[in-house]
């Protein structure tokens, strides 16, 4: 990925610009498209990222079959010899007292205030993403052999890249809850990795699942197993380990909020399927660096950040792009809304220049 | 009626085996575009999501038919509309058989992908090449792109036969 498509090499005739510092926190595809274009504009771009590695979602969640690490890398390995962009790799930005846990935290050697980084940059943008995941809690699910997507993901690719010494647990008989598209990526990946049996169970019907029928389909030839209109109700243990999942089917009602059918229980069709391994992939939530009102910047309800038009923020010196503003997405969106935010912020400081 | 114009030295091809649907070069093209995108991804009915945007193709109708010249190629082999030429009669959107070309209200004349000329004569590539994750999209010779092509089919086919049962 050429995140700096736009320009062969910074532009160094436009004074001024390079004195103006503008830091990025999060380097997935949002952060890394906008660090492109502002790179070749001539500012000074530093990213700040969590990981080891720059990436994001596509380097440390979307299996490598989908995005191989050198396409990604390439790019960024450009970015920082060619256009001195500076990345502050195992760095986690926060913005109260204490750093909130996230999942993916594992490579944390730094911690750093955004108060810090707004105060010592002309511009901030925050592209952090989507690193908390929604939980079914329900009976039985703390403890080892359950997980979301987006940890099992994330310890194998971690894995893959030589970052872990342990191997990380695949599971032999896996079931993933869920029907969008980290449920099919976990599925996937499970299958790659070579558990014995892979099921993708889903309240509603193939009709309805947000990853859509082709990927479902393509997945059972490969050999998932497919169970509708079933949802979990409990985590069987057995000396601690998992042993089974109780579920519950389902029949579909009236359309409810989102406009499809209502998955509705059926009293007394509780029953146990066995299985060692299981994967919530229902859904992921925002994971802002800071929280509610922190410098000003306000959160909605689901904790995105609250951007206007032009993706900035209730403080006129921070934005905001990426799944951090939308929800999950997808790459192109994060993409095109840290393209956008970049021009504004771009607009922003010229303004200032003048 | 125009002949058809120039040499293809360089295409475009989209793998859509490679392609995962990630709306990253219609991110790039609206971007580059002011909000209108030449090459778009559409859901399909079966969920499945794919790009779509001109083929630019070596014997291609809408330069056939365009009654001006507008409609052309330049000498890379892209084709591209002509603006001062073009009379935004649209004979071309009636030509193509993917619903390609579209009138800019604006200027009233045909527009399309033309493979980021701007950029090309910068010596850059075009963008949707440059920044798709999944290397789906190929641009290069002709030759090259048979070559890199038939390369990952044939990756494909040995993948499907050695994995599951065949190794068990
Ligand atoms: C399992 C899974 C599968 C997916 N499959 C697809 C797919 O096939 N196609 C598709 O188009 N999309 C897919 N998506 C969605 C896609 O990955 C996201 O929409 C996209 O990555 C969002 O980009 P982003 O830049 O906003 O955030 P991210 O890619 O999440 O990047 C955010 C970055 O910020 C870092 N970060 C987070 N918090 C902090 C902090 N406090 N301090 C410092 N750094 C921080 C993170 O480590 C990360 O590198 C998938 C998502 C998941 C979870
Ligand atoms: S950027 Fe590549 S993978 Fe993404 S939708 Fe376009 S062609 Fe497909
Ligand atoms: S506009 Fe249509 S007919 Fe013309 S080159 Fe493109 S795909 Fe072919």
């Amino acid at each position: 990925m050429r995140f700096t498509w736009m320009c062969k090499e910074p532009r160094s005739t436009v004074s001024g610009r390079s004195k103006l510092k503008i830091s990025i926190i999060g380097a997935g595809p949002g952060g890394l498209a906008a660090a492109g274009y502002l790179a070749c504009l001539g500012y000074s771009v530093e990213v700040y990222e969590k990981q080891p590695l720059p990436g994001g979602m596509m380097t440390f969640a979307i299996p490598k079959v989908r995005i191989k690490d050198e396409t990604v890398l390439i790019g960024v390995e450009e970015l920082r010899d060619k256009f001195n962009v500076v990345f502050k790799t195992n760095t986690k930005v926060f913005g109260n007292h204490e750093p909130p846990k996230d999942e993916g935290d594992h490579f944390i050697k730094n911690t750093v205030n955004l108060k810090d980084i707004v105060e010592q940059s002309d511009a901030v943008l925050i592209t952090t993403g989507t690193w908390q995941s929604r939980r079914l809690k329900i009976p039985g699910e703390n403890g080892p052999g359950v997980m979301s997507a987006v940890e099992y993901l994330y310890e194998i690719r971690a894995w893959e890249k030589g970052l872990l010494d342990h191997h990380p647990h695949v599971g032999d008989r896996v079931i993933v809850i869920g029907g969008g598209l980290s449920a099919v990526d976990a599925a996937l990946e499970a299958l790659e990795q070579g558990a014995k049996e892979v099921i993708l169970a889903y309240r509603r019907t193939k009709k309805q699942a947000p990853a859509g029928i082709y990927e479902i389909n393509s997945l059972i030839r490969k050999g998932v197993k497919w169970m509708e209109l079933v949802s979990p109700v409990e985590i069987v243990r057995k000396n601690e380990k998992v042993k089974g999942i109780k579920l519950q089917k389902m029949k579909l009602g009236e359309p409810d909020e989102s406009g499809r059918p209502r998955p509705i229980p059926i009293p007394g069709s509780e029953f146990v399927l066995e299985v060692d391994t299981v994967i919530e992939a229902i859904g992921e939530i925002a994971t802002p660096p800071l929280v509610n009102n922190f410098l000003g910047i306000k959160l909605d309800r689901k904790n995105r950040i609250i951007v206007d038009e032009h993706y900035r923020t209730t403080n006129p010196k921070v934005w905001a792009a990426g799944d951090v503003v939308t929800g999950p997405s997808f790459i192109g969106n994060a993409v095109k809304t840290g393209l956008y935010a970049a021009k504004s912020i771009h607009i922003h400081l010229s303004n200032k220049l003048l | 009626m125009s002949q058809q114009p120039g040499k293809i030295v360089y295409l475009r091809f989209i793998d859509l085996d490679k392609c995962i649907g990630c709306y990253t070069c219609q991110a790039v093209c609206d971007f580059l575009h002011d909000g209108r995108p030449f090459i778009k991804v559409y859901e399909t009915e079966i969920g499945l999501r794919t790009p779509l945007s001109c083929l630019h193709c070596s014997k291609a109708p809408c330069i056939e038919v365009c009654p001006t010249g507008a409609m052309t190629r330049d000498d890379t082999g892209a084709v591209y509309v002509d603006s001062m030429k073009c009379i935004g009669c649209m004979a071309c959107l009636y030509a193509c058989p993917f619903g390609i070309p579209e009138l800019d209200p604006q200027l009233r004349v045909a527009t399309k992908c033309d493979l980021c000329k701007p950029l090309r004569e910068q010596g850059l590539e075009p963008a949707c090449y440059a920044m798709c994750p999944a290397e789906a999209i190929v641009y290069g010779s002709p030759q090259d792109i048979g070559e890199k092509i038939k390369k990952r089919k044939a990756e494909m086919i040995i993948r499907a036969r050695t994995s599951g049962p065949m190794l068990e």
